[in-house]
């Protein structure tokens, strides 16, 4: 018998998800083992070589602040750097980058080796091992057993992957890497429910073989915003982006050949990807549409490879060709590889506590892909929080648990474990309650101090982000002070002047010295802080005032049937589970908003009943 | 879920030779069973088939009157439970008494509204409708039940379903400018603009219509005014004995003032006659004139009279004035006596007011004034049949035109969008108590439909 390795925690799968979960619980002083199918594919970018936008650039400085890895490593290995939405308010602004594929790869696998307490390991897992519904450790496909106090699963794509390129498939969890097929019968076989579901990625060109005379140059940003919080030097643009369009020319190429098609001619089963469709899924989405935008994005800067973002497919490697030679500077243009469509198995994730946990089975913890998501930043954003809850669990310590109004983190996994993922979920700005408030600026703000406490977050940045606090909090305290007369011969202080649409901080600077060391982005933190400042308290009492009525008891004595304006569907359900806080009714899936506020007004009533007849039996 | 049977005389009293109780709830079968014996023995209660027979006393196993018993299975009812409705004469007494022997079998009495509860409860309809049939019920003038009818139809229902739509749209748009700033979405702000007025036009459109929902609902009111003597109670009477509607005594703390129902065609009006504004009176009736003056400056209208035979006074001018900003009806009365008043003058300085000669003792040009108080108090209304009526469907109307209005002024004021966006976000919630709630995921398949987003 081979004798068992023993861990505190083994993570299978060593993408962005299980880099952040290996990561965190080993510095955390847990022993950890990272098992990965191939050791030089860790952190591979399957598909985009950038990282960020809106929503994802919030994730990954939300992992920054607590002390995951993305964020700095995005900045190390970025060759591209903007700021989108910067126009707009900073709620809505975020950073997003160009990677260099390779190097980051590279960096986070040397990142990793640098842990005393983490192992990589080259292997397949077969199964999770368990104990009385206990996690216990994993198997590997030529029977290897590795035991650990908690496993955390984040295969991606791997798991039962299917790759096609027009009619033909093969399994593969990555394109010539080897799916993981067994642990997908080993998670059935533990009783969780999996489902389909598909993505796809576009083709690579050799980027001598493009005319780029025929495409709009997009560049970096001028003074480049970091991801991290931890980043000092400067960020540099090292390569331009290209923008490009389809013509009529193109989508009745596509049109020609949907037979041909793995997705039309019905080959494929998965749910697609609404947020991130294929070129013949958008040309026969919107055919009234004359063109679709791409843009060429550079893989690197050791390499000619050029990712064409927009023109997933699925379609034969011909008829990607054909594509290409419609598209004026595309025409003579080389595939080094061919665009693919992919299936693979996700775990429906309403089968999963907050911790990410799996609530069959203890100390099993799923994160990334097969929870459902797509994105490197939403898998990156669940490993980190598996690893340290996983970590926790081990320490017999409280669960780590981000709200919906503390983190875009907690939106995510709120959304997953309540509302359940029918095709690849993506994190939208749009899906956070308190958007003004989640924050790229205030991100450390929100998050740091948790960071620090999980021993994520060294010492010297922590005390530097204390020094930050404190340097705006003086400038706060100078804006309110200092007045000004405005034209109309108002005294109005700074704070107010910045407040007005037009107005920014470099304006205020004309009136009054500030501390010289102010930073480009404390200023844009300082800015969104006064800007926001009206609708920022609001939003403060209105989480105040929800986390009032979460409190509320529901008295014992209620009879839900009373209760007016529920469906009969709602009542059952709440006869049934018999809440004792509102905070408990929200948290029973199919319990509407709507049928809460019902619920409140009824406790209501029936309250001020009850104190109104006290008083007449006392007269 | 095991509900109680409800029982309740289902059509209004005193009214008609036929009436009908109507039982609903799992027990209505067995429960009428218990009182009603069919003509021909042999014959079974059959679904939706009246079925003849008499209604029995079983407490002194007696038959006491003829009736009709159809039976309505679930769950295609109106509450989709168990009906069975007892058509029988109208007697209160005989409909008391079929109420009295269904609770003495199993039943419970109906609380008001609670047929149309059940149905809102079991899905039948949906909360609009709900209101509906509560108007219907209560519709006292021929123009409200035709309107509450239509709502019943689902066709206010409809119109607040496609408003969420429209607003739906108008949040897609801005979500999407503000989470796609890279996908060339020709999203302006000119645009958001656009989509944004117009969503506030169809709320402003229902919110105008309330009025006349309220007009229709409780009746417009009107105060007759003018000094003492000069007919007003004889007018109130005459108007009263030609037309009155329904007798609804409104109990006042003090006589100060008497208020009827009066309909005239299709509509309701509640009149209002202040007894004798004089200046000169006893010290308790000034208390009572001053409560007076108070609702005829209160009231939709007035109708001011003046007395054609005796000269003008200064009083009278006074009165004139002092209602001048209302909707008047100008009333020279009494043409049966010999005129004094110089009438021109009076009509000359209060141009633009419609007037009439009238003899309320007489009763002449009565029915001219009847039309005239139709054609001058009743709004004018465009073709659109639906009218919100209730005033907490306004006040949640209006609370989405506060968020649109906020929304526009901060755009039109230079501010980013996503500030805007906060004011719109505020609707999600907001418009879950008029029609479904919206849900983050319907703008995001909003989204999804209308651009082609997504690298």
């Amino acid at each position: 018998m081979i004798h068992p390795d023993q861990y505190d925690v083994i993570v299978v799968g060593a993408g962005h998800a299980g880099c952040e979960a290996a990561r965190a619980a080993s510095l955390m002083g847990l022993d950890t083992c990272l098992i990965t199918i191939h050791l030089e594919t860790i952190a591979q970018m399957s598909c985009n070589p950038a990282i960020g936008g809106l929503a994802k650039g919030h994730l990954v400085r939300e992992i920054d602040a607590l002390g995951g890895l993305m964020g700095f490593l995005a900045d190390e290995t970025g060759i591209q750097f903007r700021l989108l939405n910067r126009s707009r308010g900073g709620a809505v602004q975020a950073p997003r980058a160009q990677s260099d594929k390779a190097l980051y790869r590279l960096t986070m696998k040397k990142r990793l080796e640098q842990i005393p307490r983490l192992t990589l390991f080259q292997g397949i897992v077969a199964e999770i091992l368990t104990k009385n519904h206990k996690a216990v450790g994993v198997m590997t496909l030529e029977g290897n057993r590795i035991l650990g106090k908690s496993v955390i699963i984040t295969p991606g794509t791997f798991l039962n992957g299917l790759i096609h390129i027009g009619l033909y498939s093969y399994a593969a969890g990555r394109a010539n890497e080897p799916a993981a097929l067994e642990l997908s019968k080993s998670l059935r076989a533990l009783g969780l429910d999996t489902f389909r579901l598909k993505t796809g990625t576009p083709m690579r060109l050799h980027s001598q073989t493009i005319d780029w005379s025929r495409f709009t140059p997009q560049p970096g940003d001028e003074s480049p915003v970091p991801f991290s919080f931890r980043t000092k030097k400067r960020l540099e643009n090292k390569v331009i982006c290209y923008i490009g369009h389809t013509n009529s020319q193109t989508h009745d190429i596509i049109r020609n050949n949907l037979d041909a098609s793995p997705l039309y001619s019905g080959k494929i089963m998965g749910i697609g990807i609404r947020y991130c469709p294929s070129i013949e899924d958008k040309v026969v989405k919107f055919p009234h549409h004359r063109r679709h935008q791409f843009f060429l994005e550079p893989e690197g800067l050791e390499t000619e490879e050029i990712y064409v973002n927009g023109l997933s497919s699925s379609l034969p490697l011909e008829v990607q060709r054909d594509i290409l030679s419609s598209i004026p500077g595309l025409d003579k243009a080389k595939i080094l590889r061919p665009a693919y469509g992919i299936e693979y198995d996700a775990v429906l994730p309403t089968q999963l506590k907050p911790t990410l946990e799996t609530i069959k089975i203890n100390s099993l913890y799923l994160a990334g892909q097969v929870n459902g998501t797509s994105g490197y930043e939403e898998a990156a954003a669940q490993g980190l929080v598996a690893g340290i809850n996983a970590a926790l669990k081990v320490k017999k310590k409280k669960p780590f648990i981000l709200g919906r109004d503390k983190a875009y983190i907690g939106v995510l996994i709120d959304d997953l474990i309540t509302k359940g993922v029918e095709e690849p979920y993506r994190l939208f700005t749009s899906r956070a309650e308190h958007r003004i408030y989640l924050r790229i600026d205030n991100a450390d703000k929100r998050l740091t101090r948790y960071g620090y406490e999980l021993g994520l977050i060294a010492q010297e940045d922590y005390d530097s982000f204390l020094n930050k606090q404190k340097k705006i909090s003086r400038t706060m305290v100078i804006l309110e002070k200092e007045k000004i007369k405005t034209q109309a011969g108002d005294k109005i202080s700074l704070k107010d002047y910045l407040k007005k649409p037009d107005v920014r901080f470099k304006n205020v600077l004309e009136y009054t010295q500030f501390d010289t060391s102010l930073t480009e982005e404390d200023i844009r933190h300082i800015e969104s802080e006064v800007k926001y400042e009206g609708y920022l308290k609001r939003q403060e009492i209105e989480i105040a005032r929800i986390k009032k009525m979460d409190r509320e008891r529901i008295p014992e004595s209620i009879d839900f049937q009373d209760i007016p304006g529920l469906t009969r569907e709602v009542k059952e359900k709440l006869g049934k589970r018999r809440p004792r806080t509102i905070e408990e009714a929200k948290k029973i899936p199919g319990v509407t908003p709507a049928a809460i506020v019902n619920l409140h007004v009824y406790m209501k009533i029936q309250n001020r009943k009850n104190v109104s007849r006290g008083t007449s039996t006392d007269t | 879920m095991v509900e109680d049977t409800i029982i309740a005389i289902s059509t209004p009293l005193g009214f008609g030779g036929l009436g009908i109780v109507r039982l609903s709830g799992d027990k209505s079968l067995s429960i009428a069973k218990k009182m009603f014996r069919p003509k021909k023995l042999k014959v079974r209660i059959q679904p939706r088939r009246p079925l003849f027979g008499h209604l029995y006393n079983f407490e002194e196993k007696q038959a006491f009157e003829e009736a009709y018993l159809t039976y309505f299975p679930k769950p295609h009812t109106y509450t989709r439970e168990d009906i069975i409705e007892i058509s029988s004469h109208g007697s209160p007494l005989i409909l008391e008494e079929i109420v009295r022997l269904g609770i003495k079998a199993g039943a419970r009495h109906a609380h008001p509204g609670e047929f149309t509860l059940r149905a809102f409860l079991n899905g039948r309809i949906d909360i609009l409708q709900a209101e509906a049939v509560n108007d219907l019920i209560q519709a006292s003038s021929l123009k409200q039940a035709q309107i509450s009818y239509h709502q019943l139809e689902g066709s206010l229902s409809k119109k607040i379903i496609d408003l969420r739509k429209k607003i739906i749209h108008l949040l897609s748009q801005i979500e999407a400018s503000l989470e796609f700033p890279d996908e060339g979405l020709q999203i302006s702000q000119k645009h958001i603009l656009k989509t944004l007025n117009s969503s506030s036009q169809s709320i402003q459109q229902l919110i105008d219509s309330y009025e006349l929902g309220k007009t229709l609902n409780e009746g417009l009111s009107l105060a007759i005014a003018g000094r003492s003597n000069v007919g007003k109670s004889t007018l109130f009477n005459a108007l009263l004995q030609t037309e009155r509607a329904i007798v609804t005594p409104y109990p006042g703390t003090t006589r100060d003032y008497l208020q009827e129902l009066l309909k005239i065609k299709n509509s309701l009006f509640t009149l209002i006659d202040m007894a004798g504004l004089s200046t000169r009176s006893h010290p308790v009736e000034k208390e009572g004139i001053k409560r007076g003056q108070k609702i005829a400056a209160g009231a939709d209208g007035v109708l001011l009279l003046l007395d054609l035979s005796r000269k003008e006074t200064r009083e009278d001018f006074r009165l004139l004035d002092e209602y001048r900003n209302k909707k008047l009806l100008l009333l020279f009365n009494k043409t049966d006596l010999p005129r004094k008043m110089n009438s021109a003058v009076i009509r000359k300085k209060f141009q633009g007011f419609p007037s009439l000669e009238i003899s309320a003792l007489k009763g002449t040009n009565l029915g001219k004034l009847r039309d005239m108080i139709h054609r001058h108090f009743v709004p004018k209304q465009d073709h659109q049949e639906e009218v919100i009526l209730h005033l907490r469907q306004k006040l949640l109307l209006e609370g989405l035109l506060t968020c649109l209005e906020e929304a526009r002024r901060l755009l039109e004021q230079g501010y980013s969008e996503d500030l805007a966006a906060e004011e719109l976000r505020k609707i999600y919630p907001l418009i879950g108590q008029l029609t479904g709630e919206i849900r983050v995921d319907e703008v995001i398949e909003d989204i999804f439909s209308r651009f082609c987003v997504g690298k």
